[in-house]
């Protein structure tokens, strides 16, 4: 995002604030990102369609107390919807359902190994299974999202070196246990 | 196995497929809503503040005025001879 788009969206939220009729040109901007961000989290399209609605609200109800800290309004909205799918699963006390794409799963083991197979992703997933969520959840938004360490530690709430030790950690263990190229570009 | 559990899904949602969750006129009026029940519950929470002051100024005031009025019927004794005020 340049500069000049991040001061543009800014000026938009500054509007909001009086009249939240304005929100609207952030909502149809963020919606898909954001509904796939849950839709991840739950693997469920009702329910990422009812937390994503309920993230907007939120967003909306609190503009007044957002503050500009650099990064696009994208990263709260993240963090706002993050709030509400822990809120989910621990008022339904289920497992967190991390649903990811086939696709980007297959495009991320092109780049990291020289002969994978349906097996391995197999293995990978049953691996990733035991993780640590917060680890998950830092890789999610690292390779899914394409968020730099700056923006997780905001999203998550955790300092940016604990962001940059959980990535390192969790690619590390891949690293050793499936032989995968993955960069850590800390 | 963990907290969580990792699923492989088809395809990433399309524009076309979140389209029928995509509403802002419902979260706006869902915005409105919360915002009129928490003037209501702001309205309501100083109603509650300045009742309890009203009742505290009144319970202190009435105190006052026992204090008052049993000093002025206090008896006081002089010499052994009790004596009414």
């Amino acid at each position: 995002m340049t500069d000049d788009e991040i001061r543009k969206e800014h000026d938009i939220i500054e509007k909001s604030k009086k009249d939240p009729h304005a929100f609207g040109d952030i909502y149809e901007k963020y919606f898909d990102q954001i509904f796939n961000y849950i839709l991840r989290q739950t693997g469920d399209d009702e329910l990422a369609g009812d937390l994503c609605s309920q993230t907007f609200v939120n967003a909306l109800n609190n503009l007044s107390r957002y503050e500009f800290r650099g990064f696009p309004f994208s990263s709260w909205l993240y963090k706002v919807a993050g709030n509400e799918v822990n809120k989910h699963y621990r008022k339904h006390r289920g497992k967190i359902i991390f649903s990811i794409e086939e696709l980007k799963v297959r495009e991320l083991m092109e780049q990291t190994s020289d002969d994978w197979d349906e097996e391995l992703i197999e293995r990978l997933i049953q691996y990733m299974n035991e993780l640590p969520t917060e680890m998950i959840q830092v890789l999610e938004l690292r390779f899914f999202e394409d968020k730099d360490f700056r923006e997780i530690a905001f999203i998550l709430d955790i300092t940016e070196s604990g962001a940059k030790m959980r990535t390192y950690r969790a690619l590390d263990k891949l690293r050793t246990n499936f032989n995968l190229k993955m960069k850590y570009d800390g | 196995m963990g907290k969580h559990e990792i699923r492989l899904r088809k395809q990433r949602f399309t524009t076309r497929g979140s389209e029928r969750f995509r509403n802002y006129g419902s979260v706006l009026k869902q915005h409105e809503e919360e915002k009129r029940i928490k003037v209501i519950i702001k309205i309501f929470t100083y109603f509650l503040i300045i009742a309890a002051l009203i009742l505290i100024f009144a319970v202190v005031t009435r105190w006052e005025q026992n204090q008052d009025k049993t000093a002025n019927n206090t008896s006081v004794t002089i010499n052994g001879n009790p004596q009414t005020k």
